[in-house]
């Protein structure tokens, strides 16, 4: 047979022997593919369908939900294929709660074959049922999604606001806006049990004492999480027609907060030695300085000894000690603390500090006892926070971070220690007394400011608050209220002061937040109660 | 010889052909089966997260405390520390003496007694 020429019939049985061995060689390729290289891949569609929302959740830190996108449809229409355009208009009008003139008028102008309209969107299932009742023609629903907060307006500055598009727009979704998009859950370190009880007593404040607006913070000294935050009014009030319930004061504004400034020129004046504590300070009618009289809200004695100055919050005695350490050591001290850069945190909005470009004797006076430099709430707790905390530097956060995070050193720890005698002192003996509380031992400074309106300060439209850090031998929180405009009440001898209005205030809400914090009572407070008989 | 081995070759690519639209033909109803319970896990989780929502919502501290407050006729009970664990008997000690800073929780906060009364008995302490 070798040499022979093949023969059709071989030539076709070649063929053919070779279209099967290839037959066979793309069924094993494919059966390789299939099993072995696609084998990882099958779930890959299914997970695309199931990415349909596009926002991450927001938690508060023990996991409650604040925000979370929801599913929703937006409705379109096609006019052409309506039998009756009004009763259409005024059906659709009613279930989705879109403007029935509108609706009528853009029927009227696209009523050719193809086109569609926008009739609403973002419209719930319910509304989507009640459509469907309807039996219109033409309606074409477009998956969606809507941001809802089920926890309504609690933290509602803090946590901001989305476009309809699902865009952050201010507050943390805002300056969260691309962690939250890319579909990672943000869990803040707001505890929505302590924002309750702050709102809460805070709002209580603010009507009591008939206030247009008041605000609270409550910050962790050791890791800078913030835990609450309110600013109220947060709805439309009466007599609060000028403040935007939707700005969140604590970040965005800037106050002079007065008194408690204190804190910052009497931890100057113990970091730099240049005052002791039981040194006599001359006080009498005021102190004068050039043409200008610091003079003191109420009266006071000849001298005070300098821990007096500060428990009893004296302008006069202040700014004596203020001007020892000189104008350029207070603003390289209060830069160092952060109290001239806008506060950094995850909310974008945090406002710059305003303070005097000239800052000679007059201005350095005027600042140790907090006027002439406005700072926000947030900037003011956070320094206060690092005069306590032993002194480290410290950035505030909104997301959850349990651990110690203080950094540089930036007073010495000593200074710090000092500082929270004289803040406990303030509560024991000065003008923090209401806000006392048995079985935790509280330290704090008021602050009563005046504002200032045309120029000019008014000595009756006040700022008061009151800075309270707990427990003071080791501190772990701080406290910071503010009431905007108080107003005293003449027949119970409540005066609009802080010690009056702000301290009180701080008091209560550690009494409600306190045990929420797992704070154990230093002493036991039956027996400082003294037991009842 | 050779067609025998063929007419084997051809049938067992013609059965391979059936085989394999056998198997594509299931391939084809699993992945639709797939599809239709994706879409029962998308629909059950959305409807999972609405109710997620729905709960925190109705769980809110402000409409737990109003409806306890309109319905059940519940105040705000004070948040007071009474003792700490240090100050507790052990088992088997004698009853706290009338010296003992321990006192029956009844007799020292009433019933009745607000938030804010701790505080008002610490500045009654203090001389204010």
């Amino acid at each position: 047979m070798a040499g022979e020429p093949t023969t059709m019939v071989q030539r076709r049985i070649v063929i053919a022997a070779i279209l099967c061995g290839m037959a066979f060689a793309v069924l094993g390729a494919r059966l390789v593919d299939v099993t072995l290289l696609k084998a990882g891949t099958a779930g890959t569609a299914s997970a695309a369908i199931r990415a349909t929302l596009n926002r991450a959740d927001m938690l508060d830190r023990n996991g409650e939900l604040l925000a979370r996108d929801l599913p929703v449809q937006d409705l379109y229409l096609e006019p052409y294929a309506l039998p009756d355009k009004q009763t259409a208009a005024r059906e659709l009008a009613s279930a989705t709660g879109a403007n029935e003139d509108r609706l009528q008028h853009v029927f009227a102008s696209h009523d050719r074959p193809g086109d569609h309209v926008l009739v609403a969107r973002q419209i719930s299932p319910d509304a989507e049922d009640r459509l469907l009742q309807f039996g219109l023609p033409g309606l074409e629903f477009d998956p969606s999604t809507k941001r809802f907060y089920p926890k309504g307006r609690a933290a509602v500055q803090v946590v901001g606001q989305v476009d309809p598009d699902g865009h952050g727009l201010s507050g943390l979704e805002l300056g969260l806006d691309q962690t939250l998009r890319r579909g990672e859950p943000a869990q803040l370190s707001l505890d929505l049990r302590i924002q309750f009880a702050l709102a809460q007593e805070v709002e209580a404040a603010r009507q009591q004492f008939e206030a247009r607006g008041a605000g609270g913070i409550v910050l962790n000294v050791q890791t800078g999480e913030i835990l609450a935050m309110a600013s109220l009014p947060d709805e439309p009030s009466p007599g609060s027609d000028d403040i935007n319930p939707n700005r969140n004061r604590m970040v965005r504004d800037v106050y002079e907060l007065g008194s408690v400034f204190k804190i910052f020129a009497f931890a100057l004046a113990v970091e730099d030695h240049t005052t002791r504590l039981d040194e006599t300070i001359p006080i009498g009618r005021g102190f004068r300085l050039g043409r200008h009289l610091i003079g003191d809200a109420e009266k006071m004695p000849a001298t005070l000894a300098a821990r007096d100055v500060f428990a009893q919050s004296s302008n006069a005695g202040t700014a004596q000690i203020a001007l020892r350490s000189g104008p350029l050591r207070q603003r390289e001290f209060l830069s160092r603390l952060g109290l001239l850069d806008p506060v950094r945190s995850e909310d974008p909005e945090g406002a710059k500090p305003l303070y005097p470009h000239h800052w000679g004797q007059i201005e350095t006076a005027t600042v140790g006892f907090g006027h002439g430099i406005s700072v926000s709430p947030l900037a003011f707790a956070t320094a206060a926070a690092i005069i306590v905390n032993g002194g480290r530097r410290i950035t505030p956060t909104f997301m959850k971070h349990p651990q110690d995070t203080r950094g540089a050193q930036v007073i010495s720890p000593e200074t710090s220690a000092t500082m929270r005698q004289l803040l406990r002192y303030v509560v024991t003996d000065g003008t923090g007394k209401l806000a006392d509380l048995p079985g935790y031992e509280i330290g704090g400074k008021t602050g009563s400011a005046e504002k200032a309106v045309g120029g000019r300060y008014v000595a009756h439209k006040l700022l008061t608050s009151f800075c309270a850090v707990f427990p003071i031998d080791n501190p772990r929180y701080l406290v910071f209220v503010l009431l905007d405009e108080p107003h005293g009440a003449k027949a119970s001898g409540v005066m609009a002061l802080a010690g009056h209005t702000a301290a009180p205030l701080a008091g209560r809400v550690i009494a409600r937040i306190a045990p929420m914090l797992e704070l154990p009572a230093k002493a036991p407070i039956v027996a400082q109660m003294g037991g009842n008989p | 010889m050779i067609r025998v081995v063929n007419f084997f070759c051809f049938a067992v690519t013609a059965l391979a052909c059936l085989a394999l639209y056998h198997v594509s033909e299931q391939t084809r109803v699993a992945r639709a089966t797939l599809t239709a319970v994706d879409r029962q896990i998308v629909g059950e989780r959305d409807a999972t997260n609405v109710l997620q929502a729905e709960w925190a919502r109705v769980a809110d501290s402000a409409r737990i405390e109003t409806l306890a407050q309109t319905r059940l006729g519940l105040n705000q009970a004070p948040a007071v520390q009474l003792s700490s664990f240090a100050l507790l008997p052990r088992r088997g000690d004698a009853t706290a003496s009338e010296e003992s800073p321990l006192r029956p929780a009844s007799v020292v906060v009433p019933a009745t007694t607000g938030v804010a009364a701790p505080v008002r008995l610490a500045v009654a302490r203090s001389g204010n």
